[in-house]
This record gives C-alpha cells, structure tokens and sequence, in this order.
C-alpha cells in the first residue's frame, strides 16, 4: 500500500476512526492489528521476517533481565545481534557476495547458488531500532519490555515501519501505549504536516524524478552540463522524497498524539560535511554514533591506538586520529548499509575521507583563517562554507544515483572534460521529459522550502507564526496546497505514484 | 586543585568559547558533538582514573558541568 495513493488516506482515515471510537486503553491494540495490515498489504511472506526480528530482540530484552553474570550478558547481546543483523546481512549481502566468489572461482566448477531475495519493507529500520533496544537494556539504560503484543507494536508501528524515523525505545513505548484524546490542534497539525510533505513528494521529488530517469538510464549519450544538471534534480529529490515521507509519517502520527523524532534539520544549510550529516537522516546518525562510534572509540584497541598516536603525534593530531579512525568506519557501514555495491562503498570512503580529513585539519585550517584575517563565525564565511558543503554532498550524490561505481566516475569524468554548456540552452532540456511548466513548479518549490528553511534557521517557528495569521488566511493557504497537490501532483496510473527511495534500504 | 577547577581546566582546553558555569544543555543543544565527546571522555578517563563506557555516554551524564561532576564521583565511587 504505497504512501501517496488514496487506499492509504482511507486506511489512515479508518484507522484514526477506530483509534478515538475504542476505549482508551485498548487504544494501542488499534495500533498494533494496523500496522499488521500495513505490513501484511505489502507481502504477507515479508511478515516472517517480522515476526522473527520482534520475537528474537523481545527474549534477548527478557533474558538480559534474568542474568547477572557479565559474560553472560554478553553472550545474549551478541547472540541477539547477530541473529538480528545476519538476516539482514544475509538479505542485503548474499547475492552480491556469493555473486563475486563465483566469479572468482569461475571454471573450477564450483558455484555458490543465487537466490531471487526480496528485501522486505522497512527491515533495516526494525531491525535497527530493535537492536538498538537490546544493546540499552544491556548497558541497563531502562528494563526491558514484560508484553510482547507491546513490543511487535514498537517494533512494527505502522507509519515509522516504512522508512523510519529510527526511533528509541523509551521515547516510544511510552507514547504507544498511553491513552489519547482526539485533539483538534494534534490534528490540525497533523494534517498540515502530512499535506507539507506530500507537496514535497509527489510536486517536486515524483517530478524531479522523471529527469533524473532519463538522464541516468542513458548517461553515455548526454554531455556533463546534462550529467550535472541530474545529480543536481537528483540532490532536490531524494531530499523532498525521504524529507517529504518522514513529514507524511510524523505527521500521521501526531494526529494520533504521538511525537516522532525529528529526522532533517534543514541539511543544505549545512556548513560542513559532519554538519550535514548531522542535519540529514538524524536518527540514523544518532543510531551510529551511539550504538557504533562511541563504543568503538571508547574500545581497548581504539585506546591503545589512541595511546600509541599521541606519543608519535605529540598535541592535537595525536589525540584525534584515533576518533577520525572511528568516524572513517561509521561512514563505511553507512555506505554499505546502502546496498552491497562498490558504488556505495566509494560513498562511504568518500565521506569517511573528507570528514576524517576534515578534523585533523581543521586546526590548521582555522589558524589560517586567522592569518588571511577572516573571521570563521562571520556570514560571508558561513555562505561560502554551506556553497562548498553543497558542492561536496552534490560530487557524493553521483555514487549514491549512479548505476555502478563505473558509471558515476563516468559521468564525473564528462562533468569536468566535457561539460559543454551550450547543451542547457540548445533544446536538450526539452527531451528530459519535463516542460517548462514542470520545471516552474519545481523551482518555486524549491524557492518556498529554502524560504521557510531559511527562517527556522533564523529562529522562526513557521507554523507558529501561521498560526498568528487570519484564519482565512491559513485556510486558504491548505486549500492551496491541495488545489496543487490535486492539479499538479504526478499520479501514475490509477493514480499510484511512485514509492519512496529509502523504503528499498 | 579541587577535581572542579580539573574538571574546567579540561574543559576549557577543549572548547576556550564555552562558559561551561552556565550552559546547561551542552548536548541537547550540540554544544559538544561527539568528537568533543569522546575527547573530553579521554581526559577525564586519565585525569580521575576512572573508566567511562559507552553506557555513561547520555546526555544527562553530559549536559552541564555539575553532571560531569556527579558521573566522575559515582565511577570513583564504584573504583
């Protein structure tokens, strides 16, 4: 059941229904047989995978409880783990491994079989939040969970299960299981969230994506300038797809009362490449730096190391390459979370490379600064370091689209040795599949996101200062947004349009 | 010198703009990021002789200067 069709509003809407009709505590029953539906709509055989993610994370939870041992403990943590990520390694990786061994042993006779897997919806996404519940109740951050029926509904809550926001358990469970009135402003909000995000995804993303097709299903026969200029349509869509599905998720729930993580914080106003990322995919960044970077730098072998640096590297190199180390090996996971392709390990060693180099630099850098007399808190610096941060994330984003790792050096290749600007302006745009209308909308709504973007930054609560305003004024400008959403939206065939990005990861 | 004034001392080294008497959200409001993080949990490891695992590592344990405080005397405390 995609997102953005109209058997989703209805779902929505009779699940809303049922949940402020039933008595309040069995509201989180409600919960629990939707999000199955959901779940089931996509594929029933997809339930097991399901099923089994909730059942092992939910006994290593009720186990860690009972033992005191240390080593122990550690057996069931590392148990849960690798039961929870091997389903996880062995649907993403197998292929693509058993694949490279069998043409390394080609002619030997040997051959490793290939399977026709299908990665279920959102399973990085429970399967992470699921670990990330077993590793707290082992470092004894909260007890564990008594109810399974409670638990399945953490695990599978049905909005977050399709692209997150990866979300933790105490700050959840909490929410899912207490009672909610209907609230006339939750749901207001609600709404208005969820119509911000549509007009994210299917007026700008579902449009930006008909380039960005073309371009990439053929990119040896278009010049760099046509490359750039998809990477570029490519960088608008997957921010208004993934940002625009996460409205449309925590929007849903608001309306329920319940309050989601937040998971972008305005990324392309980013100054620098850690900045970005910490900006972009937030809960996910949260989820490494806890449960990944901080055990690892804080790990014996990153203490010896760390030891060793600061004696050959006296001052600050010495203490930082150690973490720079640690950062480099959470971009990598995250590249190869992505899919098991050489194209996304170049990703993550590409944003592992800058970042690592960008803290061991960044001292003589700021010393610099101070010698050519620029002020690094000042806005003419600001605006140069979020165009260069841009530049950077726009240069990664040719791995992440590209068909392979060849392919995206390709295309790079022709973007720096054969640009040829006169392909902007000689008809070629034309062929892309948008008109002129298309490329409209797409411009003003980027426009309208940069400007509400660029006023929470300042500090503006944007809604806030709606909320201020006539209320003609705010009802005209929902009936706006659906007039576009309604008139302008790309509808597919019976009117299903196109699914999210990251729901395949 | 009392393990306060240490305690700013390393601080201090770690981020000179920071008053670290005042703020009172370092981490919820990203004050300090991880690396500042890890840095900080580095000298207070070898300073007070204590061992901080990534379990400590909350923002509750983080956010002012007094909470910093506490987390080191509770692991001094255990030994």
């Amino acid at each position: 059941m995609p997102v953005a069709t109209f058997s989703f509003l209805l779902f929505i809407s009779a699940t809303l229904l049922v949940y402020f009709t039933v008595p309040r505590r069995s509201q989180w029953i409600v919960l629990l047989v939707a999000s199955y539906v959901f779940y089931a709509s996509a594929g029933v055989k997809q339930l097991l995978f399901l099923v089994l993610t909730t059942i092992i994370s939910f006994s290593a939870g009720f186990l860690l409880a009972g033992v005191k041992n240390k080593n122990k403990k550690k057996f069931i943590l590392a148990s849960a783990l690798v039961l929870d990520f091997g389903l996880l390694v062995f649907l993403k990786y197998y292929n693509f491994a058993a694949s490279g061994i069998n043409a390394l042993l080609a002619g030997t006779g040997f051959a490793l079989p290939v399977f026709k897997l299908l990665l279920p919806l959102g399973i990085s996404f429970y399967i992470f939040q699921s670990a990330g519940y077993v590793i707290d109740v082992y470092r004894g951050k909260y007890p564990p969970e008594r109810n399974i029926a409670r638990f399945a509904l953490f695990v599978s809550f049905f909005p977050q299960i399709i692209q997150g926001p990866i979300s933790r358990y105490d700050r959840l469970a909490p929410q899912l299981s207490a009672s909610h009135e209907p609230d006339f402003d939750r749901l207001k909000y609600g709404i208005q969230l969820m119509l911000w995000g549509y007009l994210k995804k299917i007026i700008i993303a579902d449009r930006a994506a008909v380039l960005v097709n073309t371009v990439f299903a053929d990119y040896m026969n278009y010049p760099g300038s046509i490359a750039a200029l998809a990477v570029l349509f490519y960088c608008i869509q997957i921010y208004c797809d993934f940002s625009g599905g996460i409205d449309i998720i925590r929007g849903i729930a608001q309306m329920m009362g319940i309050d989601m993580v937040e998971n972008f914080r305005r990324p392309y106003f980013a100054t620098s490449l850690a900045d970005f990322w910490r900006r972009w995919h937030i809960s996910l960044g949260g989820w490494m730096r806890d449960y990944l970077f901080f055990p690892l730098s804080l790990s014996r072998p990153f203490y010896r190391l760390g030891k060793r640096t600061r004696r050959l590297f006296p001052g600050k190199l010495g203490k930082i390459i150690p973490t720079s180390l640690a950062s480099f090996i959470v971009f990598f996971v995250i590249g190869i979370w992505h899919g098991a392709s050489f194209k996304y390990m170049a990703f993550g060693l590409y944003n592992g490379n800058i970042i690592s180099f960008s803290i061991i630099a960044a001292p003589y850098f700021t010393a610099f600064l101070e010698k050519i007399r620029i002020d690094p808190q000042g806005l003419p610096w600001r605006i140069v370091q979020i165009i260069s941060t841009n530049f950077i994330v726009f240069i990664g984003r040719y791995f992440t689209r590209g068909p392979s790792l060849m392919a995206a050096l390709r295309m790079l290749k022709r973007t720096v040795f054969s640009f040829n600007m006169q392909a902007l302006r000689d008809g070629t745009f034309r062929t892309l599949g948008l008109s002129g209308f298309d490329l409209f909308l797409i411009v003003a709504g980027c426009f309208i996101i940069f400007l509400v973007g660029f006023y929470q930054e300042a500090g503006v609560e944007v809604r806030k200062a709606l909320e201020r305003k006539n209320w003609l004024v705010q009802w005209a400008l929902v009936m706006a947004a659906l007039a576009v959403l309604v008139f302008f939206g790309i509808y597919r065939e019976g009117y299903i349009a196109s699914e999210f990005i990251y729901q395949q990861y | 010198m009392p393990m306060e004034e240490k305690l700013l001392k390393i601080l201090k080294e770690l981020r000179p703009e920071v008053d670290f008497t005042r703020e009172t959200r370092l981490i919820d409001e990203d004050i300090l990021d991880s690396f500042d993080i890890i840095a900080l949990v580095g000298e207070l490891n070898d300073t007070f002789d204590i061992q901080i695992g990534p379990e400590h590592l909350l923002p509750e344990n983080f956010n002012t200067l007094s909470c910093i405080l506490d987390l080191v005397r509770k692991l001094q405390a255990e030994g």
